[in-house]
Parts: C-alpha cells; structure tokens; sequence
C-alpha cells in the first residue's frame, strides 16, 4: 500500500488512518460484545470484549504517542473560534471567514467527546482485568472493595453508553454528503487540507 | 426508572454492580432524536 505521505492534497496519513480504522474496528468489537447480550444475544464475550478492549488500549497509546511526538495537538485543540462556529452553525451562518482549521468545531468536539469515553473506559477496563483469569495471570477482584468495584462498573457502564451514542452520531455524520470527502480522506488519504475556513 | 443495579452481598447488604442495563436505549433513542433533528433541520434550510 503506498502512504504518498507529503504530497499535495493528503488529508491524513497512512497511520492515522490505519489507527482510526483499528480503532473503528475494536470499538464496534466492544460495543458489540458488551451490548449484544444485554439485549439477548447470548455468546462467550467476555475473551473477545478484553481482548479488544486491550487492543483499543494498545492503539490508544500509540496514537497518543504520535499526537505527541510527531503531528502535534494544536490542529485538534479547541480555540475560541470553534466557539464562534458553533454559533454561527446554530444560526445558520457561515464560518468561511474564520481562522482556518484542519479540523473544525464540530469534528474537534466529537474527538474530545470520544477522547474522554475511551479514556474511561480503557482505565476503567484494565482495572477489571484483574477480576478475570488469563493465561498471564489469575483473578484476585480482593485488591479493592466491593464499593470500589460499583464505581469503576458504573463508569465503564456510563462511558459505555454514551461512546454508543458518539458512534450513532459519527457514522450519520460521516455518511451526509457534504463530509463525504472527509471520509475518503479517511479512507484513501487525499482530501481537503481544511475543514473550515478556506477551499482546498 | 432506576439509573444503577444493585445487588446484596453475602451479608444481605446492598451492593452496587454497575449501570442499569434497561438504559441501553437511552443513547440510541438520544443520537436517534439527534439525527432526526439535524435531518428536518437540513431540509427545513434548503427549501429556504
């Protein structure tokens, strides 16, 4: 598969969108293993949803790492012109004039929202491995009290919920006409260099 | 509707085990409002 990284016209890079893929797939493997017998669809989930959920962490970690080191945090950081878009979205008036943005208020927001979830749930998950046996290791759920245990289950169940939520929303969006060239940057790496505030 | 689940622990107390599960529609009914919402909100701007 050829990157063509640092050629005109290149949305996002091949790790970027291998990470978002990744990450696409192992959320769906989640959400899936999580809700499906909750709403009657009885399977073994469990290997597969801490599996998975492992791997999320993994990707997380790694995408971390490179928001870090190599592409920076400001394109995806909130700034008060993606205050004023919002605004003028909810009036529907439009924000060409604004300070051009790779990203714009509404893919940032739904990123920081999505952030915060995961975030969640990944702590929240890797602490409840402790109460499962592995290969690597044996189950011992006395390492914190039974009080302790309803809260991370509270906030793995909540963040849960509203990352199904975020997901609805992410592929209605994704899908409308006027993203869809964010979603074959996506997929194909070539696409618009700005999301708000200029033509490319 | 109750938003967590309790259970009783081996002294009959009473133990959290986590998020009511019978809320498992609540985000797909909210992000279904939300998408409607945004769809008549769509339409509405251009026929206008």
């Amino acid at each position: 598969m050829s990157d063509r990284e640092g050629l005109p016209g290149i949305r996002h890079k091949l790790a970027e969108r291998l990470f978002h893929w990744l990450m696409a797939a192992s959320v769906v493997a989640l959400l899936a293993t999580a809700f499906l017998p909750i709403v009657g669809i009885r399977f073994a989930w469990l290997p597969l949803h801490w599996t998975a959920g492992v791997a999320l962490t993994l990707l997380v970690l790694v995408h971390i790492g490179r928001a870090g080191l190599v592409n920076g945090l400001a394109a995806m950081s909130p700034r008060g012109a993606d205050l004023v878009e919002v605004g003028r979205a909810v009036l529907g008036r439009p924000a060409d004039d604004l300070a051009p943005a790779k990203y714009d208020a509404f893919q940032k927001g739904i990123h920081v929202a999505v952030l915060l979830a995961v975030l969640v749930l990944v702590a929240t998950g890797l602490a409840m491995l402790v109460k499962i046996d592995t290969s690597l290791w044996k189950r011992d759920p006395a390492v914190l009290s039974d009080l302790s245990w309803g809260y991370i289950y509270v906030a793995h169940g909540a963040a849960a919920l509203v990352l199904l939520f975020l997901v609805i929303l992410h592929v209605y969006f994704a899908i409308l006409p006027e993203h869809r060239a964010f979603l074959r940057a996506m997929i194909v790496g070539r696409g618009p260099a700005l999301a708000r505030g200029g033509k490319s | 509707m109750e938003l967590l689940r309790y259970t009783q622990d081996v002294f009959g107390r009473k133990m959290l085990v986590g998020v009511n599960w019978d809320l498992v529609w609540v985000p797909v009914a909210a992000a279904g409002a939300l998408i409607v919402l945004h769809m008549a909100l769509r339409l509405w701007r251009q026929r206008g």
